[in-house]
């Protein structure tokens, strides 16, 4: 459904300088900064699949996706999603796709939503019937009731994200891509958001979801691709992320008598709050876990301890640091 | 037959309501709902739009009344002038000059791209979704003014009317083209709002007879920045005064308005090759 090759975009930006005087020399005199944004990157997406596309601040996330829905053009590579190349066949293309941007609103802040789904409805030319059944099946989903008549200014956050989610969803797009959707929200609002999301793709919508929120990708995202410095660093899935850096454990501990940790290889300290209570990453590779642990409470008597997976956050920071 | 006449109305009704057109419309809806939940500042603002643009006739009474006056103009054919030129202003304003602060906010905080995701012409969401009801003060100021003046005037013949009418329409033409000229300017030049201001005094040019100006002022007034079309010529025409080389001023209208449409579709290109 989606086919990126060799995609690359180069901007030419300027420096301005930090300081007074550089910024007064650069009304003048401007030196020109080349800066590779997106380095050649390929990957393939099939229908109705959802993935997380992640990566830190500048490494090319939202260029990519600009690229793909349209609106920017790259310097070279191509994009084939369902048959359009986004840039060329950009009005035709965007009736099947949809975004939510979780910072910029589709809605208007002094009317109702339900007035914003209107004009939506003329601009993708929805049937009114279709239109009706649509926004009517999305309230119930997502427990608006009668909120979608207050004017948007009225309404939580949550409830304007689940406004903007049916904004995009009321031409059933095959297509949506998703930027920061659960940002700033409260644990309830991001769990229906969610919900939504699985529902729509179970139904077949796929998904492309850009976020910080690694708490959306554990719960969304079947299939990851990491992009950093321009270039992909990892593209597989969810369960291959987990065990990226082999089969390792985080184990946090609380002992009775100053901690000795075992002088052996696979045995990495985290952090450490005081001398009783530490939290390591081991390597089982390396170490077993039983042994591990008989040789700390041997030496420090352990009075507390949990033992966790990798956590996807230390894992996403290591290809981050790529 | 009633059956069929109306089930064909009906078809009709919802192709509109799908067409350019439609959304145009839908979109004047929706900044009309924004608008009106202030109630209070909905009126005031076209109230206040409405005696700021008076101003303009107000200084010409004054002139004549302390025995001043434009060459060639009667009082009453210089107000006819000034209610043509609030009317130009009055019916672009609202309904299409808001292209201009529309894209230059939406390039400066970057929602622009919430316009280029929507499968229509970037030019219609534009103008779509910039809707100014407070403008609306300036098209009652302008009939206001107009009726006053025509009201003092003798009966004009058809024929002046129709050629009023058509210059009217290229008056309209001309602001559409300095709309398009300044939004394709806010779209590169990010965030600058002077662009507007340069291009209020330029057309204040326009609120006053062509002939009152130098033969070379004249002359880049009708054919380089044809801010004469504005409303001396069809002010003129409707009075019946004789309008020199009309065709070329039309005809420079028209390149006028093509050249707008060219630059602007030419910096939505840059913006979207460049992401803004």
């Amino acid at each position: 459904m989606i086919h990126v090759s060799e995609l690359k975009k180069t901007f030419t930006t300027y420096e301005r300088g930090g300081t007074f005087r550089e910024a007064l020399i650069s009304l003048f005199v401007r030196k020109k900064k080349t800066v590779n944004a997106v380095k050649g990157i390929s990957f393939d997406i099939e229908e109705g699949e959802l993935v997380g596309f992640l990566g830190p601040n500048g490494a090319g996330k939202s260029t990519t996706i600009k690229i793909l829905t349209g609106i920017m053009h790259p310097t070279s590579g191509e994009v084939d999603i369902m048959g359009y190349t986004p840039w060329k066949n950009r009005r035709k293309y965007v009736e099947n796709i949809g975004a939510v941007f979780g910072q910029k609103s589709q809605l208007l802040w002094d009317i109702p939503p339900l007035d914003a789904f209107n004009l939506n409805q003329s601009i993708y030319r929805i049937p009114s019937n279709e239109f009706k059944k649509t926004v009517s099946e999305m309230v119930e989903m997502l427990a608006l009731k009668d909120l979608v008549k207050k004017p948007t200014r009225q309404l939580s956050l949550g409830e304007r994200m689940k406004c903007e989610f049916i904004m995009a969803m009321l031409h059933k797009p095959r297509v949506v891509f998703l930027d920061e959707p659960t940002i700033g929200l409260d644990v309830i609002a991001k769990e229906k958001i969610r919900e939504f999301i699985l529902e729509q793709n179970k139904k077949g919508t796929t998904f492309i979801l850009t976020t910080h929120d690694l708490e959306d990708v554990e719960h969304l995202a079947k299939r990851v691709i990491v992009i950093n410095h321009g270039e992909i660093v990892y593209d597989d899935s969810m369960d291959k992320l987990r065990n990226y850096f082999g089969e390792k454990k985080t184990i946090h501990l609380t002992t009775r008598k100053k901690i000795m940790l075992p002088k052996h290889e696979g045995i990495a300290v985290r952090s450490q709050l005081s001398d009783y209570d530490i939290e390591v990453v081991i390597d089982l590779s390396q170490i077993k876990l039983n042994e591990f642990i008989k040789k700390v409470n041997e030496e420090s008597v352990i009075s507390d301890m949990s033992i966790e997976g990798l956590e996807l956050e230390y894992i996403i920071k290591d290809l981050y640091q790529v | 037959m009633m059956q069929v006449i109306s089930q064909n109305t009906r078809e009709k009704m919802k192709g509109l309501r799908y067409s350019g057109f439609g959304v145009y419309i839908q979109g004047i809806k929706s900044s009309l709902a924004s608008r009106m939940a202030y109630r209070g500042d909905f009126i005031m603002s076209m109230f206040i739009m409405m005696i700021v643009e008076l101003g303009g006739p107000v200084i010409t009474l004054i002139i004549y009344n302390n025995g001043a006056s434009f060459p060639g103009w009667g009082v009453y054919e210089v107000l006819l002038l000034q209610g043509i030129f609030l009317l130009s202003r009055g019916i672009s304003f609202p309904f299409f000059m808001g292209i201009v602060w529309n894209t230059i906010s939406r390039v400066q905080e970057g929602t622009f791209d919430l316009l280029l995701i929507k499968p229509r012409s970037i030019l219609l969401m534009s103008i779509a979704s910039a809707f100014d009801s407070e403008d609306l003060g300036k098209l009652i100021g302008g009939i206001l003014v107009f009726g006053i003046a025509m009201k003092n005037l003798p009966a004009q013949p058809l024929h002046n009317w129709i050629t009023f009418f058509i210059f009217f329409i290229f008056s309209i033409l001309l602001m559409f083209a300095f709309g398009l000229f300044m939004a394709g300017l806010g779209i590169v030049w990010i965030g600058n709002y002077r662009i507007y201001d340069i291009f209020m005094t330029v057309m204040e040019f326009g609120m006053y007879p062509k002939s009152i100006f130098t033969k070379s002022f004249q002359t880049i007034t009708t054919y380089i920045i044809p801010i004469s079309l504005l409303a001396s010529y069809p002010a003129s025409a409707l009075l019946g005064k004789p309008n020199t080389n009309v065709l070329l001023a039309l005809a420079s209208a028209i390149v006028f308005f093509l050249a707008g449409l060219w630059f602007y579709f030419r910096m939505v290109a840059n913006y979207t090759s460049s992401g803004g």
